[in-house]
């Protein structure tokens, strides 16, 4: 939708008086998603209905004599204001606008005016007056009735259009929203402890809260963009862990070790975030003595190592990717195809290491 | 008497909240026990017997809805939950109550009133019940299955098959491992209590007929009902008898 072919309604754009109609030229593309329908049966028939009315009182006009020519006449015409119509369905801009009412309008009255005239001026008579005066009202109620049309369909389009753009956002935001993935089940738990903290006086209400705020204030931009630097998305990391650490107590222990060097990487974000919730999901929450969860990046030559390792229970032996693991395998493919790796497997000394490994891109 | 409950939440804030609003909705009843997994929670049950039960459902060692399974029904529960935990519509079917985290005493106080009607009451329809909370377990990712057990006999770290165990018994601060491996009678003690230990062992294998007694279901000769609320096991080929607590006798019911 570009500025410059908007109306501004705070403007008055003169050129509609010497080239009325509807600005907006649509593209090929905007017309394949919102103009492809059909005119309504019933518009359809209210309009010829209207036609044949105007064709009548015309008829009540006219001498008797001038009936056979008049009805050819009519039929001419209307078969012109059909063609134009048609045109306006599918181009409804002020140009086609211009083009369709001339020739419509100059056919009409030429039209009507020849047949009827003929004779008379033949025989070197002007031309009476009631033919001049139904030729020009026809040819404005034409004009009148093409304007309309074409205002009405452009208008159609253009809300069409409109709604189609706005289902989209909708639909963005809530894409971004599901892949945000801040899941209800820690937030809902979060405030409860919160709850329980300010009612009961708790001096960890404040710092729940403050760390609360600071973590989503962290991730909400997280996913409107492609790239996000490690360092900005570890620190969402540290105010996810903080949040946790004060519902759970001892249970959790954690460190974020970001080498200088591997800050400034730009990587798909929410990836780490994700590998951090998966090591409390399924490590720390699982875990009866709770758990330790220690966050590490690094970088060698042109590689970037970012590991999350826990000493919960470890994996499974029918371990499956869950939606968070799936969605960032996905990202990770689509930012750096077959040079990135995400590995989870069992640690050594016990629990679950989760570590990715892509090319280090930085801003 | 005052009617006697069981909470349990992993996390201390939102268990103090519980224990908070209960105390204000229902001032008479006594909490018995305030347990921080389902492991404690349900060798809570076992030692309270508590006439209700408040169950998070997200807990180290044990689910609350594995804890409710093990129930079965002899007592009302009440999960406690987040929002986003599993199948919720079917606890609005009604079948199994439960309260959203953070507690709202107005929610809280509708289902305590369903509760009283329903204390020492046998669950309505406790094949129903059970059922759904299979199917509810079966959503919840558990800790993986124990294969062999490491004691500590003399100098030697011992590997015992979890399939040459013939009965774990809780002793005072041990676990006591009664095993037989390749045709020898074996003895050893480990550290992880019994009550840990339930979560991590095949329920089609093992069986737990006391708070401190589990038992490989293939070594089982016969329950004895001795009298009226006692029941002992002889084992094949042994000749220690195990005694079977009351929750449990309901398990060897003759047809």
């Amino acid at each position: 939708m570009s500025a410059d072919r908007t109306h501004r309604p705070d403007q008055v754009d003169w050129s509609q008086i010497w080239y009325p109609g509807p600005t907006r030229v649509f593209t090929a593309d905007e017309m394949a998603r919102a103009g492809t329908d059909r005119p309504s049966r019933t518009l359809l028939t209210v309009t010829m209905l209207n036609y044949a009315l105007a064709g009548f009182v015309l008829m009540q006009m006219a001498p008797p004599s001038a009936t056979a020519a008049l009805s050819l006449l009519l039929a001419i015409a209307g078969v012109i204001a059909w063609l134009g119509l048609r045109r306006l369905w599918v181009r409804p801009d002020r140009r086609s606008l211009a083009v369709v009412s001339t020739i419509g309008s100059v056919a009409l009255m030429l039209g009507l005016i020849g047949t009827i005239e003929l004779k008379d001026l033949a025989r070197g008579q002007p031309p009476r007056e009631w033919v001049v005066v139904a030729g020009i009202a026809l040819a404005m109620l034409v004009t009148v009735v093409y304007w309309f049309a074409a205002v009405f369909r452009a208008h159609q389009i253009e809300s069409r259009l409109r709604e189609l753009a706005e289902r989209e956002r909708a639909l963005d935001m809530a894409r971004q929203l599901a892949a945000a993935q801040i899941q209800p089940h820690f937030l809902f738990n979060s405030l409860a402890s919160l709850q329980h903290w300010v009612q009961a006086k708790d001096d960890r209400a404040a710092p729940m809260l403050m760390a609360l705020t600071a973590f989503l204030r962290a991730t909400l931009p997280l996913f409107n963009r492609q790239r996000l630097a490690l360092g900005d998305e570890a620190e969402a990391v540290r105010q996810y862990l903080e949040v946790v650490r004060l519902r759970l107590g001892d249970r959790l222990h954690y460190g974020i070790h970001i080498d200088p060097t591997a800050a400034p990487a730009q990587v798909p974000p929410g990836l780490l975030l994700t590998l951090v919730e998966n090591a409390v999901e399924h490590g720390v929450m699982p875990s009866l003595s709770g758990a330790d969860v220690q966050v590490t990046a690094s970088v060698q030559g042109s590689q970037l190592t970012v590991s999350v390792h826990d000493t919960g229970p470890g994996l499974p032996t029918d371990a499956q990717d869950g939606v968070g693991l799936a969605n960032s395998r996905e990202r990770l493919q689509q930012a750096f195809a077959a040079a990135a790796s995400l590995t989870l497997e069992n640690a050594p000394d016990g629990g679950c290491t989760a570590r990715i490994v892509c090319p280090l891109e930085t801003a | 008497m005052k009617p006697t409950a069981l909470i349990a939440d992993d996390e201390e804030a939102p268990r103090a909240q519980l224990r908070a609003a209960l105390q204000a909705a229902w001032p008479s009843l006594n909490i018995v026990a305030e347990c921080a997994n389902g492991v404690d929670a349900w060798d809570a049950w076992l030692e309270h017997e508590p006439q209700v039960c408040f169950l998070d459902i997200r807990m180290p060692g044990m689910t609350g809805i594995d804890v409710a399974r093990r129930i079965g029904g002899r007592t009302p529960v009440v999960f406690v939950t987040a929002y986003g935990d599993h199948a919720l519509a079917a606890f609005d079917a009604g079948a199994v109550d439960y309260v959203m985290k953070p507690v709202d005493p107005e929610r809280l106080s509708k289902a305590l009133e369903r509760v009283r009607t329903r204390i020492d009451q046998p669950a309505l329809n406790p094949a129903g019940l059970q059922a759904l909370l299979e199917q509810l377990a079966g959503g919840v990712r558990r800790p993986a299955m124990l294969d062999t057990i490491q004691a500590g006999v003399g100098k030697e770290v011992r590997q015992i098959r979890v399939a040459d165990i013939v009965y774990f018994e809780a002793d005072a601060r041990y676990t006591r491992v009664v095993y037989v491996s390749d045709g020898s009678e074996g003895e050893a003690l480990i550290r992880t209590p019994l009550k840990e230990l339930l979560a991590q062992l095949d329920e089609r294998e093992f069986l737990q007929v006391h708070r401190s007694v589990i038992v490989a279901r293939r070594h089982i000769a016969a329950a004895v009902r001795v009298d009226e609320g006692h029941m002992h096991l002889t084992l094949r080929g042994r000749p220690e008898t195990l005694s079977v607590s009351r929750p449990f006798q309901g398990l060897f019911k003759s047809q």
